[in-house]
């Protein structure tokens, strides 16, 4: 009786006390076979640089569909796949100063370009302006807005109503918001327009916002309102309101692709200004 | 070094507001679902918990769209609110919104557990004694479950300071109404000299955090302590 009692004491103690070591080993075992396993897939390896690997383009929004298309003409001809990431050329430049693995940069604004090009992260043989723009409002095609005149003073508040906003893209960094400051800054209505706008993280995010009628106007780039069928333009900026909107082109100096220069080079050939320029885009 | 802009300081008061009430406002949602989950049994059980659970699989700009389409001045719920005065486009509140969303899965998890660990010996006993259903939960169940509903509260509060992509697809950037921390630091990350911002803004989204770990804790002591008097 006692034996047994101190038998049962015992165990139930040890049980009590005993750090579950067993649980403890199979979870570790668990977890170093699914280290192992991830490791073994090959998506966490390097990805692969020279002609089969894909080129790497990173590009303002704006050219969402212009380059997806001429980058597939550059594909059906070369076979030489690309890939692209689209994001406000703000964002892209700093990730490129972070070393992201891009290989071309196709930046909506010179002054993202030039910020790359101190750093030394630009092959600055290849830089080359490539595609011009212009500033446009645009209402949503259901609201019926009459066509504006964007004279110096204009008032814009009537036409956003009781509490409207007008959406533009981030005016301190993204290039189409530093172009629409500037341009309502040259009009003198900056400071009444100020408090009534609503800053998105790119160009495509304000021409959304306009596109589902959630903003009564928003300042974009004309490809872009020809590219979205639910928004219409009511007004264009006049060039001298901004600096001129041009879209400068190069090679990352710290690609190892050997066909990131010939992409670049392409870019200006008149078959892929016919695409940018079928989709609105100034080509000189 | 730590002077703030005045964008910054509005960029911190707007998010301590935004993430207080949408903690504060959810938390009867969170405590009520958390108790259906724990304690009730229908048809359907699992869908609800899954539906709970959505906005934390879900990519959060997913959930922004959603609530864009949802509470926009052009969306169905919006629309219907809009005559109560009620809006949540391109306003602070649409914020809390997101951050209330984005944060309910975590608060009723810890709700849940919290409810499912106390004993329901303890909730008969009470009822054997004449208490109402309801008497049995705020004397009851309220004060054995309370370190989980405060633990609930705080993770609810760390994701709201913490909330972006939902934020910034919803209601935008709008320095002073919907610019929260997380939003000033984005903005900042892309000006080419933003770097002592991002830190004094980090800075602070530490502070904040911490002390809602510290004030969590005393909320649970000081509860602790009553019973034990």
């Amino acid at each position: 009786m006692i034996t047994a009692g101190t038998a049962q004491g015992h165990s139930k103690r040890g049980r009590d006390r005993a750090f579950p070591r067993r649980l403890f080993a199979r979870a570790w075992a668990l977890l170093a076979g699914a280290v192992l396993l991830c490791s073994s897939v090959s998506g966490f390896a390097a990805p692969p640089t020279g002609r089969g690997a894909p080129l790497t383009v990173f590009a303002a929004a704006s050219l969402k569909e212009a380059l997806d298309e001429a980058s597939a003409a550059y594909t059906a001809a070369n076979g030489q796949a690309v890939r692209v990431s689209y994001a406000a050329s703000s964002v892209l430049a700093r990730q490129i100063q972070q070393g992201a693995p891009a290989d071309v940069y196709l930046s909506a604004d010179r002054d993202w370009m030039d910020v790359l090009q101190q750093d030394g992260l630009l092959d600055d043989g290849t830089r080359r302006d490539l595609l011009g723009n212009r500033l446009v409002l645009v209402a949503p095609r259901a609201s019926g807005a009459a066509a504006i005149q964007l004279r110096p003073g204009v008032d814009l508040l009537p036409r956003l109503g009781g509490n409207g906003r007008l959406a533009l893209a981030m005016t301190a960094s993204v290039p189409a918001g530093r172009y629409a400051r500037e341009a309502f800054t040259a009009l003198g209505v900056w400071d009444a327009l100020q408090p009534r706008v609503a800053e998105t993280d790119n160009v495509r995010a304000a021409l959304m916002l306009v596109a589902r009628g959630e903003a009564p106007l928003g300042v974009v780039y004309a490809t872009d309102a020809r590219a979205e069928p639910r928004v219409y333009v009511v007004a264009t900026f006049a060039p001298g309101l901004h600096a001129p909107i041009v879209y400068p082109v190069a090679r990352v100096k710290a690609s190892r692709h050997p066909a990131a220069g010939a992409f670049v080079t392409w870019l200006a050939t008149p078959a892929a200004a016919a695409i940018f320029h079928r989709r609105g885009f100034r080509v000189p | 070094m730590f002077e703030f802009t005045p964008a910054e300081l509005a960029a911190i008061a707007l998010s301590i507001r935004v993430a207080s009430v949408a903690t504060l406002a959810s938390l009867p949602f969170g405590i009520a679902m958390g108790w259906l989950l724990a304690r009730a049994r229908f048809p359907g059980k699992s869908l609800l918990d899954a539906l709970v659970h959505l906005p934390l699989v879900l990519p959060p700009v997913v959930v922004g769209y959603a609530l864009l389409v949802a509470f926009g001045s052009q969306g169905v719920v919006g629309r219907a609110l809009a005559p109560l005065g009620i809006e949540f486009a391109f306003r602070w509140t649409g914020a809390a919104l997101a951050s209330a969303i984005m944060g309910f899965p975590l608060m009723v998890r810890a709700i849940r557990s919290a409810i499912e660990a106390t004993d329901r010996r303890l909730e008969q006993a009470a009822a054997t004694l004449g208490a109402t259903p309801w008497r049995v939960f705020t004397s009851v169940t309220l004060p054995l479950a309370w370190p989980g509903i405060v633990a609930g509260a705080v993770l609810a509060f760390a994701k709201a300071l913490g909330e972006f992509g939902a934020t910034i697809t919803f209601v935008s950037n709008i320095p002073g109404e919907t610019q929260t921390l997380s939003s000033a630091i984005y903005g900042l990350l892309q000006v080419p000299d933003g770097e002592a911002g991002i830190w004094r803004l980090a800075a602070v989204a530490v502070a904040i955090s911490l002390l809602a770990l510290l004030l969590s804790e005393w909320l649970v002591r000081r509860q602790r302590g009553d019973e034990v008097t």
